[in-house]
């Protein structure tokens, strides 16, 4: 079966400083693939890059088998690219429903009727959200707005998530319901590639593991392997 | 007393509205491409005169003046788009992005200045009035076409801010001026939707230049001048927000409108200018908050 996401020899840099050094991996359809790694070794940054923030300086990023390194971010987002960024990002002018429709333009084909019933399978799924759809998105708890940017991100017709530290500043009762929301989306067939500090939440829920350390891949394996999540845990020192 | 009010101070606030709705407009489109792009549009008050020329030469092949208010900005909107698309954007990831597009706008405004003196010379053509005369309101003679201006307007800056706050368009527009990378990756087309809103902006500009030529005369200078007074009145209402840009254009060109009857009309700008100076150093974000910013 063809990757879902495939990075070869990837390479980016921030001005001199080259965070992601020539790294190469892949995910399957349907796939959880947990990047981990202490704080500023180039996790975030590769999430950035696939999502066409950041442009790499050297290698390729294909999605299914379709080259997206170097394209626009919303071009990528339209080829089925989801992202949920580490600090949420919600638009402080806007409503929640105002921010979750925004997510209709990654499918842009799609018929008014399909957007409506996108948006009232989200509401089924986040109740939460519709309760308070005409409120201020900023105005939501840490949680609340989580669960936004990720709902924001589920609106559309997205093939692989990017999902940046979902659990990073949330209550343990929080962060129970938002790895409930990513097993539901695994068990949904998506592709999912998390990055998380909180190794052993994300585990569970992981196919793969990576460890990251400055900008390269120092570790690999699976999350059911007893000895690969054991020497992980060394590697990352948690 | 009563007198005064309806021969002199009632004329006076509608003259004020009138160039204040026109003011608007104009700082309306400044304010949405700064809020929006980060870019203060220094071509923006030659945009203004090219809508009134368009409009001079369209009326003088027989346009009726109802049509150039649809003609005018329709031929307006891919003329915004194209400027957006083949001049700001190229320069728009540059690292010094402000000076840049500053400098270019401007130099771009030159141009179009001295497009507009070779094409239609340097003298002033003064288009008639399209509605002459005057109403009688409580005994007060108001001049008709002022009053059309006031009301046709303060429709458009109506409907441009339903359009901003009330449509998923708007919305689009909102989210792309607070986080550009975040809107896109929902998929918004960011680059069309930059080029679409300085499209929008050049054609307001426009409107206010086919509004205001049967007032003030169409000259090729003409945008230098006005263009002054909508970026005090973006300043002052606060660089980015349209609530603001409404209510310090209609302050502002009432206290030029209302001072002038007391001391010398030379001393009016001056006046709105020393409110913009006081402004930027009282509360130098304005009145109101950015587009896109809560």
């Amino acid at each position: 079966m063809r990757d879902m996401i495939e990075l070869s020899n990837l390479h980016v840099h921030y001005g001199t400083s080259h965070v992601v050094q020539g790294l190469s991996v892949s995910a399957a359809r349907g796939e959880v693939l947990g990047i981990f790694g202490r704080n500023g070794v180039g996790k975030t940054t590769l999430l950035k890059t696939i999502a066409g923030w950041l442009k790499p300086s050297d290698g390729s990023i294909t999605l299914e088998g379709e080259r997206i390194d170097g394209r626009s971010p919303d071009r990528i987002a339209r080829m089925g690219v989801g992202f949920v960024p580490e600090d949420r990002r919600i638009f402080p002018g806007l409503t929640v429903e105002e921010n979750l429709t925004l997510g209709f333009m990654q499918a842009s084909g799609r018929s008014s009727a399909a957007n409506r019933a996108a948006l009232e399978a989200i509401y089924e799924q986040f109740p939460r959200l519709r309760e308070r759809r005409q409120q201020a998105g900023t105005t939501l708890s840490g949680g609340e707005q989580q669960m936004l940017a990720m709902a924001r991100a589920m609106v559309g017709e997205a093939r692989l998530f990017l999902i940046d530290e979902p659990s990073e500043g949330l209550a343990p009762m929080i962060v129970a319901d938002v790895y409930r929301i990513i097993r539901n989306m695994k068990a949904k067939g998506s592709t999912i590639l998390l990055v998380e500090q909180n190794v052993r939440n994300a585990l569970d829920v992981c196919d793969r593991f990576l460890a990251i350390e400055r900008g390269r891949i120092v570790h690999s394996g699976s999350a059911a392997s007893p000895t690969d999540t054991a020497k992980l845990l060394q590697v990352i020192a948690v | 007393m009563l007198e005064y009010i309806q021969f002199v101070l009632a004329p006076q606030v509608v003259t004020g509205l009138a160039l204040g709705v026109a003011v608007i407009l104009v700082a309306l489109g400044l304010t949405i491409i700064f809020g929006l792009l980060d870019v203060i549009n220094m071509s923006h008050g030659e945009f203004y005169a090219m809508g009134a020329f368009i409009a001079l030469a369209l009326g003088q092949v027989g346009l009726p003046f109802w049509a150039l208010l649809i003609a005018v900005p329709l031929l307006m909107l891919p003329i915004g788009y194209v400027v957006e698309r083949g001049l700001i954007q190229r320069v728009f990831n540059s690292p010094d992005r402000h000076v840049t597009t500053l400098l270019l706008t401007f130099g771009f405004g030159l141009v179009l200045e001295d497009g507009l003196r070779l094409i239609f010379g340097p003298n002033p053509h003064r288009p008639e009035t399209p509605i002459p005369g005057a109403i009688e309101i409580l005994g007060t003679y108001l001049p008709l076409y002022r009053l059309f201006m006031v009301g046709f307007g303060g429709l458009l800056i109506l409907a441009t801010a339903l359009i901003v706050y009330r449509t998923r368009l708007g919305a689009m527009v909102r989210a792309a001026a607070f986080d550009r990378n975040m809107a896109a990756s929902l998929g918004v087309p960011v680059e069309k939707v930059y080029a679409g809103a300085f499209a929008f902006g050049v054609a307001l500009a426009g409107i206010a230049g086919v509004l205001l030529a049967p007032i003030y005369s169409v000259f090729p200078t003409m945008g230098r001048d006005f263009i002054l007074l909508a970026f005090t009145v973006i300043i002052v209402g606060g660089m980015g927000s349209i609530g603001g840009a409404t209510i310090a254009g209609l302050f502002l060109t009432q206290v030029q409108a209302i001072s002038s009857l007391y001391i010398s009309p030379v001393w009016a700008d001056p006046i709105v200018f020393a409110i913009m100076v006081i402004m930027l150093v009282v509360r130098p974000r304005g009145l109101k908050g950015r587009l896109g910013h809560a």
